[in-house]
């Protein structure tokens, strides 16, 4: 018995079908201003191993309103980066336990969140101490 | 006595002998507060319009079969209600990424056989005949996988899922989620058979965590968690094969 | 079914993606915001003597290059899948277009920071 053709729906477009889809684009998106930021840190560690003129330049060019808005949205996204990130971090691990209690996605969540600040602090500390 | 409110459905129709792709047919019935998607589907089907196709069994979330989209989003038709998209007009379509059959009917057979792929029933660790009673298992190992077994198969996980649209080959969201219902359960012996599954191109490297399809499972599966939980134990297994190569290479010849 | 060659590609996408999260926004706005605003005032932060004393300790000149990298990296795989989700038609071309221009991202550094000792 010959079955009767199937309509096969298309993707074109997907993208437009959900809100939720647009937020995953909007988080893979996030990472080529993370790409943008670390491209701009290794042209100063470039211009740092070529001398002090090229360093200082590089430093200058902060001061531009281009460069500081680009910075200013790749600040936007590391932070939207963080959210997503830790939020998916417990659908990554194993059920873990404590003493016989799961330990919550909202402990874990948590937890990555104080490593942020921690982390933060300690290196914002670290480099400028190194400065001074 | 008042007129009963009315609400508008857009419905999804396509009929292969007659249409070369979907068309949109709108309706107007009376519904009230206690009235499901579906009851307004067969309200359609009884007194409006005797060619309308659609699916169900159980009417409450039980059976899987009344999965499509409404406005949008996978739902189970007897699980949203019509009070909720009143006035409308309410479109309702086929579940997304999947071939149409009829109106609202889609081809779900790309999905029974993964099922049959992915192990997903009880391969005892021990051998065991009936002499020796009840397989036992305490509530805590129960809770292990317990969630994972909450699947009905409604398929509206593959609708919420891209990656399956774009690539069919994909195990998918719920074909992972039972296959690691299993491999969770301690009785279980069979997760090196279903490591082949987790480790293949269309096992949960296929995922690129979404994360919409646990957001519209109606029974709580979160098979987003089932699938990202098994990454790193397949990466673990991915170096191991570099470090012995042997013994990857001895398996596949199984 | 076919073993994925994906693993090698997700766990430096992963190291990448973590270390951008926990110290990204951090490091972005010291380096992106604070330096510019306190140029302006005359104060100088990370400047070269300072930063050259910092980074020419091995220890945290190879661990800002692999930072780097592995940033790098994460963004190379997220552009990767989601050219593949908007539809193209991706083969090796993009393929090596996205980790090979992380990688030599990552052996500049590396390079970078070998000159600095
Ligand atoms: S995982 Fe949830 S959405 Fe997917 S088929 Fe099972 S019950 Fe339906
Ligand atoms: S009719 Fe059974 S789930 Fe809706």
């Amino acid at each position: 018995m010959s079955r009767p053709p199937v309509y096969r729906p298309s993707m074109r477009g997907w993208w437009q079908r959900h809100p939720a889809y647009r937020r995953y684009l909007l988080r893979e998106g996030s990472s080529a201003l993370l790409a943008a930021y670390a491209l701009w840190l290794l042209a100063g560690l470039v211009s740092l191993a070529a001398g002090e003129a090229a360093y200082e330049r590089w430093r200058e060019l902060h001061g531009n309103p281009w460069v500081f808005g680009v910075h200013l949205a790749a600040l936007l996204a590391a932070l939207y980066h963080a959210v997503t990130w830790f939020r998916l971090l417990p659908l990554t691990l194993p059920a873990l336990r404590w003493g016989g209690r799961r330990i919550t996605d909202r402990t874990l969540v948590r937890g990555a969140w104080l490593t942020y600040v921690a982390l933060s602090v300690g290196v914002w500390l670290y480099l400028l101490g190194g400065v001074r | 006595m008042s007129e009963p409110a009315k609400i508008t459905l857009e419905v999804q129709r396509y009929h292969p002998e007659q249409d070369s792709g979907p068309r949109w047919q709108r309706y107007t019935v009376p519904y009230t507060a206690e009235m499901s998607v579906l009851e307004g589907l067969q309200y359609i089907k009884d007194h409006l319009d005797g060619s309308l196709t659609f699916r169900w069994s159980c009417r409450m979330a039980i059976c899987g079969s009344c999965g499509c989209m409404i406005d949008g989003e996978p739902e189970l038709a007897c699980h949203v209600f019509l009070r909720d998209y009143a006035p409308g007009p309410v479109r309702v379509a086929a579940l997304d990424h999947f071939p149409i059959q009829r109106d609202l009917v889609i081809d779900h057979s790309d999905f029974l056989e993964k099922l049959e792929t992915v192990h997903s029933y009880l391969i005892p660790a021990e051998e065991r005949t009936p002499a020796d009673g009840t397989h036992r298992q305490t509530p805590q190992a129960m809770a292990d996988y317990y969630d994972y077994a909450q699947c009905i198969n409604c398929l509206l996980c593959y609708a919420a899922c891209p990656q399956y649209g774009w690539h069919p080959d994909f195990a998918g969201p719920a074909a992972l989620a039972l296959l690691q219902r299993y491999n969770l359960d301690d009785r279980d012996g069979g997760h090196r058979l279903r490591e082949r599954v987790i480790d293949a191109e269309q096992g949960v490297w296929g995922c690129t965590l979404v994360g919409y399809c646990s957001e519209v499972c109606p029974k709580g599966v979160d098979p987003a968690r089932a699938i990202n939980q098994n990454k790193a134990g397949s990466a673990a297994r991915y170096l191991l094969g570099w470090w012995r190569p042997g013994r990857r290479r001895g398996e596949d010849r199984e | 079914m076919k073993r994925s060659h994906e693993p090698p590609l997700w766990l430096l996408f992963g190291a990448g993606g973590l270390l951008a999260a926990l110290l990204g926004p951090a490091l972005i706005l010291l380096t992106g915001v604070v330096v510019p605003v306190a140029a302006e005032r005359g104060v100088e932060v990370l400047g070269y003597e300072a930063t050259r004393e910092l980074l020419a300790r091995p220890l945290v000149g190879v661990l800002l290059a692999l930072s780097l990298g592995v940033v790098l990296w994460h963004a190379a795989h997220r552009i990767y899948h989601t050219l593949r989700d908007l539809g193209m038609r991706a083969g090796q071309g993009v393929w090596w277009a996205c980790y090979g221009s992380a990688a030599i991202g990552t052996l500049v550094a590396i390079g970078a920071v070998i000159a600095l000792w």
